[in-house]
């Protein structure tokens, strides 16, 4: 089977004193990848001004582009404003569903979108006690759900998660334990685990680690731009001559 | 003198909330009178506002900006899955 070359990065936090910038470093990126996937935390304030700098520099390249939002792009209440813009300049735009990207008779789905916290089993919030709590697990429950039922409903060779939370803890190792319910939750482990995936990309954790797993063997990669340090990472699916 | 962990509290929600800057990722740290902050952000211009926002969150203190920039590289070497 043919092999599969996704590029992903996450957090590159556009902005106008960014505009070009980041296009310029992903000029010529259909020689080395046949998709990009981004994970989220596009913009620094999720204005629809911000947005349309992303939508400038992601559109118009010769591959797919597949993202999510961040808890950034949510800032202004604008994330709808700005899942619009990006899918009319031609970005598939993940809000909790999949898609099927079609790559030279491969079929790569990807299924995910923003993600929420709560934490890691053992020290993780629980849907108990005030509403505010409640709503607060409640909200990543229901994600994983509609996960779940995205990665289900996928007909597609490979399967991809793409996400700004993080899944597992090993990829927030850098970042203060303290603040580990913000920045992800099991429950997007467990969706993933229970439909079978072959990779889990994720941002948001700007001090994380690049590597882990989930407990049902996944591999998760976290791609935050301070992370990875690279205008993106490229992962190879299959085969060994990329 | 104000507790030093409420300084340090204070300027990390200004830099998080203030619109110049919204950067959730800065470590601060307070030792007296000295306020260092610690991360990494992607051009200069963003770096000198986290510096502004932090001293006027924290005025009569000693801000010390030891943020460092990321510069993005053309993209590496393939994982191999
Ligand atoms: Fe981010
Ligand atoms: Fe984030």
């Amino acid at each position: 089977m043919t092999e599969l070359r996704i590029a992903a990065v996450a957090d590159i936090h556009l902005g106008e004193d960014l505009r070009g910038h980041y296009r310029k470093k992903i000029e010529g990126i259909e020689r080395r990848a046949d998709v990009l996937l981004v994970g989220g935390d596009l913009t620094r304030h999720g204005t629809i001004a911000e947005g349309r700098v992303v939508a400038e520099e992601l559109s118009g390249l010769p591959i797919p582009v597949v993202a999510v939002l961040g808890n950034h792009d949510y800032h202004s209440d604008h994330n709808q404003e700005i899942i619009d813009l990006l899918r009319d300049a031609g970005i598939t735009v993940l809000d909790d569903e999949g898609t099927v990207v079609p790559v030279d008779g491969v079929r790569l789905g990807v299924a995910g979108g923003k993600g929420f916290g709560g934490g890691f089993a053992g020290k993780c919030a629980s849907e108990f006690g005030e509403p505010e709590t409640k709503a607060f697990v409640r909200h990543t429950k229901d994600i994983a759900e509609r996960w779940r039922r995205a990665l289900k409903e996928l007909d597609a060779d490979h399967k991809i998660v793409l996400s700004h939370y993080s899944p597992v803890k090993d990829t927030l190792m850098g970042e203060p334990p303290e603040i580990y319910p913000f920045l992800g939750s099991y429950m997007l482990a467990e969706a993933a685990d229970a439909e079978g995936a072959d990779l889990f990309i994720h941002g948001h954790a700007h001090a994380g680690t690049e590597k882990g797993v989930t407990p049902g063997g996944i591999r998760v990669r976290n791609v935050a731009l301070p992370v990875i340090k690279h205008a993106y990472t490229v992962y190879c699916l299959n085969g060994d001559d990329c | 003198m104000e507790t030093p962990h409420y300084v340090a509290a204070r300027v990390q929600r200004a830099l998080a909330e203030d619109e110049r800057t919204t950067e959730l990722g800065i470590r601060v740290d307070v030792r007296g009178e000295q306020v260092y902050l610690r991360g990494q952000v992607s051009c200069d211009e963003r770096r000198h506002q986290i510096e502004n926002v932090a001293r006027e969150a924290a005025p009569g203190l000693h801000v010390h900006n030891e943020i460092s920039l990321v510069e993005v590289r053309e993209p590496g070497e393939e994982e191999h899955l």
